[in-house]
């Protein structure tokens, strides 16, 4: 950890880089994540395979392929963004194949009922989407969205192939200065550890806080 | 079927094919592959050529008991830490696995010949980050990976060496006709391989530069094409192989650092270091060194073949 601790200002620096790709990426994929689920319950078959083609198109391509092919592939198709961005918009369609597959098995649980009880008191198809199964299929599974929130922390660490410098980038420059390979992995390590944790105790407490008392 | 065995025979022909054609464009002979049906040690193929036949082997008084040369010996294959796509210096050929040929990995093989009498050489494949700790938990027996030696890196493995010395260069896109030199690159964005001394030799000349650091040799050159960064900064030899394969890029200026690599061994293993040593100062001597260097680096840079560095002469070795 010493060695970290001489390098603290530029290994702050990174972290800083990595929570802001993952507060970015994480929101933009759970908004994605829940427009696709809505799609995919929804009663118009076209929207429903689009979104089942998303859904199987980003979980069956490794992050990593993606990352190369959107840094280096879209600007020979007269495509030029940043890095930076660029890997937080792959990182936000790629995990919100994941938080849509979450979302799913939320909408499992409403009971049937309630979709016929909404249709009884008068409720459009968006009305009972928007207002009776969304809301309680996210509620059921906030601990899932949490794990794929904590996946996503771990996936930021390969938009350091890709040139971003986030902290997995900066601690391998570190170690090639400092030659300390097991020093330094090891507190780069505890540090994506306390971001994971940081998550699963705030996805615990938010589940806490959003059950339903039945 | 009659298909697949014809296809079964075409990666082989295929290699031997361009083996033929780079030894005839070479001049000479090194890196010959001959692709064995079940070799069985990977990269100890592509052993049949001259280079590896009139290698030297070490005395037997020179493998002291109970040393790590004796261990080795014992063994019969030498462990080694190198890359398998680095161009010139250690690339695995994609149609014939078992050929690793290049610069570090020629001379893997004559070091394992030294110490065993044949080019059995098991590879495993290093990260930049892994290599301090492969060598010191004794996973490979040494490091042939373009290993900058520095006092910092000295205090965690020993080097024997330096076996080559060579600088880093700047390249940049054909048309682009500003920058001539790294004095250049202040303010400017500057591509450079992770985990290369690239790194941070460019912050000490440049600080102002923004540095932009991609995992490979490929992407980089990819990342400068598209406009990523105004200029790529990388050993010179590696620039100028990938100058003469594309077009679209040029090195200008002179090798602004001195890299001295060195061969990395477990620390305070002064036996082997010696041992190693000694064995750099023959094949320098006999002109082994420089026909690998010839057949390797010496293909895509314009001149006669450079004096090696001294042994010892950096600090850390």
């Amino acid at each position: 950890m010493n060695v970290l601790i001489d390098h603290l200002g530029d290994v702050l620096g990174a972290l800083a880089t990595t929570l802001v790709m993952f507060l970015i990426a994480g929101i933009g994929s759970i908004v994605i994540g829940v427009l696709v689920t809505v799609a995919r319950v929804s009663p118009i078959p076209l929207l429903r395979w689009v979104a089942f083609a998303y859904v199987q198109f980003f979980i069956n391509v490794p992050l990593l392929a993606l990352l190369v092919l959107a840094i280096f592939a879209l600007p020979d198709a007269g495509l030029i963004a940043p890095l930076e961005p660029t890997a937080i918009i792959v990182l936000a369609f790629y995990e919100a194949a994941y938080v849509a597959e979450a979302v799913r098995s939320g909408v499992n649980t409403v009971a049937v009922g309630q979709l016929e009880a909404s249709r009884a008191l008068g409720f459009n198809q968006m009305q009972s989407l928007r207002l009776i199964v969304v809301p309680q299929a996210l509620r059921a599974v906030v601990q899932p969205i949490g794990n794929v929130m904590i996946a996503l922390v771990m996936n930021t660490a390969l938009a350091a192939a890709v040139g971003v410098v986030e902290l997995t980038s900066e601690v391998n420059k570190i170690n090639l200065i400092e030659a300390q390979p097991i020093a330094i992995f090891a507190g780069a390590g505890i540090i994506y550890m306390a971001i994971a944790l940081v998550i699963g105790v705030a996805a615990g407490w938010v589940e806490r806080r959003v059950a339903i008392v039945r | 079927m009659f298909t697949s065995t014809s296809n079964r025979w075409r990666a082989p022909l295929v290699a031997a094919v361009f083996t033929t054609v780079a030894l005839t464009a070479a001049g000479c002979s090194s890196s010959g592959s001959t692709a064995v049906p079940g070799a069985t040690s990977t990269a100890a193929s592509g052993s049949s050529d001259a280079l590896y036949k009139n290698a030297i082997v070490a005395k037997a008084a020179d493998i002291l008991p109970n040393s790590t040369m004796a261990a080795i010996k014992k063994r019969g294959k030498l462990i080694v830490a190198e890359a398998l796509d680095a161009p010139l210096l250690s690339q695995q050929d994609p149609s014939n696995p078992d050929s690793v040929t290049g610069f570090d990995a020629d001379l893997a093989k004559l070091l394992a010949i030294y110490i065993i009498g044949k080019p059995n050489v098991e590879i495993v494949p290093p990260a930049s980050e892994t290599r301090e700790a492969l060598l010191a938990n004794g996973t490979v027996d040494v490091v042939f990976n373009t290993y900058t030696i520095t006092t910092q890196r000295a205090a965690q493995v020993d080097f024997a060496g330096p076996y080559f010395e060579s600088g880093l260069a700047v390249a940049v896109k054909s048309d682009n006709k500003n920058i001539k030199s790294i004095d250049d690159l202040a303010g400017k964005t500057v591509i450079v391989g992770a985990n290369t001394p690239a790194v941070t030799a460019v912050p000490e000349k440049q600080p102002t530069a923004k540095i932009v650091s991609f995992g490979t040799d490929p992407e980089a050159v990819q990342a400068l094409t598209q406009g990523r960064g105004d200029a790529y900064v990388q050993d010179l030899t590696l620039l100028a192989s990938d100058a003469v394969s594309n077009k679209a890029i040029k090195v200008v200026g002179q090798p602004f650092t001195k890299e001295a690599y060195g061969i990395g061994l477990k620390h305070d293993d002064s036996d082997f270091k010696k041992f190693i040593n000694s064995w750099l100062v023959k094949i320098q001597k006999n002109g082994t060194w420089g026909k690998v260097w010839k057949a390797s680096l010496g293909t895509v840079v314009d001149s006669k073949i450079p004096t090696p560095p001294a042994i010892g002469s950096v600090p850390g070795s």
